[in-house]
């Protein structure tokens, strides 16, 4: 380009890739607006680990680019900003950016972190919906052993968890939040705790849940093939329970029972040396007699 | 009381699923009923013999086994063998080859090759009492480390014998120790890794279901060693009757003072908490264990430092697997010399592998290291049932690989096996005909490990969605050229970029199967053909008019209705309603329901 480069350029939104455009753009002589929503830059990237596919540390690419950004002359940091209008064409914008008040003189800030410690109402910057928890008096009562036995105890929660999976056969939300106050945990450690274990579920299970092995030796032996006969003589897919809240079905990497494959454990009733052709008879027997379920072939009485 | 006869009747999970317990009862009944109570005592035993064909029965001391045992059995049994003493032969096991019954246990091939350390007690206690396993040695080896031997010298005991981390990396188990009693801070931890994740893998939960105590001994020996006073068992929520047995094990243990305050009043003291895991199989990898037990996201974090430096509530903690903590009190018996000349120059001892998948004798077996694979399938496995082809063993889950015939020779140690593109793992060892489609078994493990991957790397979590794509288009018969080449790339980066155990051995099922049975990927993706029949794309079922009897049998168990015909009249699969479930096929008693290509070139 033989011209003299002319006139500014607005950035809008001061992640990694905003932050780079901006730098970019002010090495080859423009001056950037770079506009941020946020009270500060660095977006997503900043609170990442690694990044994808070099396991590279995210902070020690973003942060020399921070500085660089902060401290180049050509760029000019518009931070706690909102464009209100854009008019005009290219090569020619007018832009009207609103900016958010901070309460802070930023030219004398040096960013110590002293105020949020001391401040008396530091939880009032980020408001939380206060969501009322109440439970009947006898979920209160299967609570209180619970709470009693956890309270102020480290590594509680998945104990505390296990309970209330044995006494609901889920994790009913109410008890969440409940449990997450009484145990003064984060709710969303509460959250993702009991939706990374497949041992829990958020959703009410059937009466009866259908585990179909699906290790290896099952796997072989063909379980995916009986895991689509429950699905046709069920109607449903895996991970989901019938209408009647009758049947749940779901699959499970390995029961250790590989010398009886393929296995397949309704509640807690093993099955081995199951076939698809029994799917129709083993349905049946649950969904018809209640009190006496199970099949007498191969019958199980593992109880935990 | 001395008994004339013990009755040791398997009680493991899977003898119980097939009604061990009705056994128990009927054959209290009938004993009853001839007035033998004083001489005849029934005693739940642990995985005693061959998994599949429970329940079974073993008559000490004439040393005789019975299987595949039913309630109308024992009336029989009962009156024949323990009345009369004349051993029944119809329940006995049926040599493969001459149709005889065997009698005796050791003359079995199954149990013939085998040399029982970590089993040392399979078989032969009751696993709820703790007084049986004392009179086989139990807790010897605790008394004697506590009275005669300082910690250094147990440590160096453990260093002599050549005992490696038999959880799958094979850390030697010596070192480990060491490491961590050099380090400074208390408390220490010693933790049991029993989340027995693998699929296809079931030696932890029957080690525990018949001997607890010698994995609560070893334990506490090493925790001895390294100086901790706690211990935790991580083991998985699925195997309710562990838990159960190692819970009492545990009470009873601390009744004989043999856990607890000032064991043995040598002022050591140890205590050991169950702890249930929750179905992740994450939380194999040590790391990520850790942070399970302290109700962290169990997700995997860099090492260093490692566990022994900084571990359970950031205090030193060495972690081994059951098996490897089930060795440690055999080899203080017996000393080290004892165990290293066991085994090859670099792996020692013995090693248990649950034998599973298409074998004629499934179950647990504990073999020294150095035996061939060959051994493995045919001696003790008993060979491939119903006349198959043997095709390749699965050895190590979803870490691990696949090793094919060629390779059947090669003898069972850490190394070799990595050679081979698989791993010792922690011993699941499944066998597969030539049923198999070997693409298809890849992709099983890929949707296995894509969903268990925790989602911390973005190499495994996107990595592992990317491979089962491409093999899932490769089975669906849409394979392209390029994809065989791009697969090893992108398992390699996987493999390179992943932070855990998981990450990093997700793709050794996708590389090793394309290391050995590369032609069946050509095949899918070139002429869209499944050598195994088994990719439903790429097949099609029809029926032999020469073979259909015309029973009908198929058509009405078929639910996508799509087979006509007339009784007694050759039936036709109509290929446009077939969904391909294999009901026809399962049900023809005639095998007249055939395979077919799909796209024949």
């Amino acid at each position: 380009m033989e011209e003299k480069i002319r006139g500014s350029v607005l950035v809008v939104g001061g992640g990694i890739a905003g932050i780079q455009a901006a730098l970019d753009l002010a090495d080859s002589g423009f001056k950037v607006y770079l506009a941020e929503k946020g009270p500060s830059i660095g977006g997503v990237m900043a609170q990442l680990d690694k990044t994808f596919p070099t396991n590279d540390c995210a902070m020690c690419i973003l942060a020399p680019k921070l500085v660089s950004t902060g401290r180049h002359p050509n760029i000019k940091l518009i931070t706690n900003a909102e464009i209100e209008e854009l008019t005009g064409k290219a090569g020619n914008f007018t832009v009207s950016v609103k900016k958010n008040p901070r309460y802070v003189d930023e030219s004398k800030c040096t960013g110590c972190g002293l105020c949020v410690e001391n401040c008396p109402v530091r939880k009032a910057i980020y408001p939380v919906e206060k969501v009322e928890v109440k439970l009947g008096p006898q979920d209160l009562e299967r609570m209180k052993k619970i709470i009693t036995e956890y309270k102020n105890k480290e590594g509680a929660l998945l104990p505390a968890l296990h309970d209330i999976n044995i006494g609901y056969s889920y994790l009913p939300e109410n008890i969440l939040r409940y449990i997450s106050e009484e145990l003064d945990l984060p709710l969303s450690l509460v959250y993702q705790i009991a939706t990374f274990y497949n041992a829990f579920s958020l959703k009410p299970k059937g009466k009866y849940t259908i585990n179909v092995c699906m290790g290896t030796a099952c796997y072989v032996k063909g379980g995916n093939r009986i895991v689509e006969s429950f699905e046709r003589a069920l109607g449903i897919k895996v991970g989901n329970t019938t209408e009647d809240l009758m049947f749940g079905l779901e699959t499970i990497s390995c029961f250790g029972c590989c010398g009886q494959a393929p296995v397949v454990v309704v509640n807690e009733d093993l099955y081995g040396h199951f076939r698809a052709t029994k799917v129709p008879q083993l349905i049946k027997s649950y969904s018809e007699t209640p009190k006496k379920a199970g099949m007498e072939v191969g019958n199980a009485e593992v109880k935990g | 009381m001395a008994y004339r006869t013990n009755l040791m009747l398997c009680t493991c999970t899977m003898c119980v699923s097939v009604g061990a317990l009705k056994i128990k009862r009927k054959i209290e009944e009938e004993i009853k009923r001839h007035n033998l109570e004083d001489e005849i005592q029934i005693i739940p035993v642990g995985s005693s013999w061959l998994c599949t064909r429970g329940p079974t029965l073993i008559v000490q001391p004439d040393d005789v086994v019975y299987q595949f045992l039913k309630e109308d059995d024992i009336p029989h049994l009962v009156e024949e063998h323990l009345l009369k003493g004349r051993p029944v032969k119809s329940l006995m096991y049926i040599h493969p080859e001459t149709l005889h019954p065997i009698e005796k246990l050791h003359q079995i091939p199954f149990y013939r090759q085998q040399r029982l350390i970590t089993l040392r007690n399979r078989g032969m206690i009751d696993p709820d009492k703790i007084e049986e396993c004392i009179a086989r040695d139990g807790y010897k080896a605790l008394a004697k480390v506590l009275k005669s031997m300082t910690p250094e010298e147990v440590i160096q005991e453990i260093k002599d014998s050549g005992l490696r981390g038999r959880g799958g990396a094979g850390f030697p188990t010596g070192r480990k120790w060491e490491v961590c009693r050099a380090v400074k801070g208390s408390p220490k931890y010693v933790v049991c890794n029993a989340d027995e994740g693998d699929p296809g893998a079931f030696m932890d939960r029957s080690i525990i279901e018949a001997d607890p105590h010698a994995v609560l001994e070893g334990m506490a020996i090493g925790a001895y060693a390294i100086g901790a006073s706690e211990g935790y068992i991580y083991i998985r929520i699925e195997y309710p009757l562990a838990i159960k047995r190692l819970e009492r094990a545990i009470l009873e243990a601390r009744d004989y003072g043999l856990l607890g305050e000032n064991i043995l009043g040598a002022g050591f003291s140890f205590e050991a908490h169950v702890f249930k895991g929750a179905g992740a199989f994450v939380c194999g990898e040590e790391t990520s264990l850790l942070a399970s037990i302290e109700s962290k996201p169990p997700e995997p974090r860099t090492r260093p430092p490692y566990p022994a430096q900084s571990g359970l509530w950031e205090k030193p903690t060495n972690i081994n697997n059951v098996e490897t903590w089930a060795n440690v009190a055999a080899i203080i018996n017996q000393g080290a010399k004892w165990f290293s000349e066991i085994g090859t120059e670099t792996s020692k001892g013995t090693k248990v592998f649950s034998l599973a998948g298409n074998i004629n004798n499934a179950g647990l077996v504990e073999v020294p290291m150095g035996i061939t694979l060959r051994e493995m399938v045919y001696d003790i496995g008993g060979g491939i049932p119903n006349g198959k082809k043997f095709k390749a063993v699965q050895i190590g889950g979803p870490s691990g690989g696949v090793v094919p015939d060629s390779l059947l020779d090669l003898p069972i140690d850490y190394e070799r096996l990595q050679e081979a593109g698989a791993i010792m793992g922690s011993g699941g060892m499944v066998v597969v005909d030539e049923d198999t489609c070997m693409v298809d078994f890849a992709k099983y493990f890929l949707i296995f490990t894509n969903d268990e991957s925790c989602g911390k790397c973005t190499s495994c979590r996107e990595g592992s969605a990317a491979m089962l794509e491409i093999l899932t288009r490769i089975t669906e018969g849409k394979g392209e050229e390029g994809d065989i080449e791009f697969l090893e790339e992108l398992g390699e980066a996987v493999k390179e970029a992943s932070q855990c155990g998981l990450g990093q051995t997700l793709s050794n099922p996708v590389l090793s199967a394309l290391m050995h049975f590369r032609d069946e990927f050509e095949a899918h993706i070139k002429y869209k053909k499944c050598p195994a029949f088994v990719c439903k794309d790429l097949i099609t079922y029809s029926i032999d008019p020469d073979k259909c009897t015309g029973c009908g049998l198929c058509l009405k168990q078929c639910p996508a209705d799509a087979i006509t015909g007339k009784l007694k009249k050759p039936h036709q699969i109509d290929d446009s309603n077939c969904i391909k479930c294999g009901v026809c096929r399962d049900s023809c008693k005639a095998k007249a329901v055939i395979l077919k290509d799909r796209f024949d070139k």
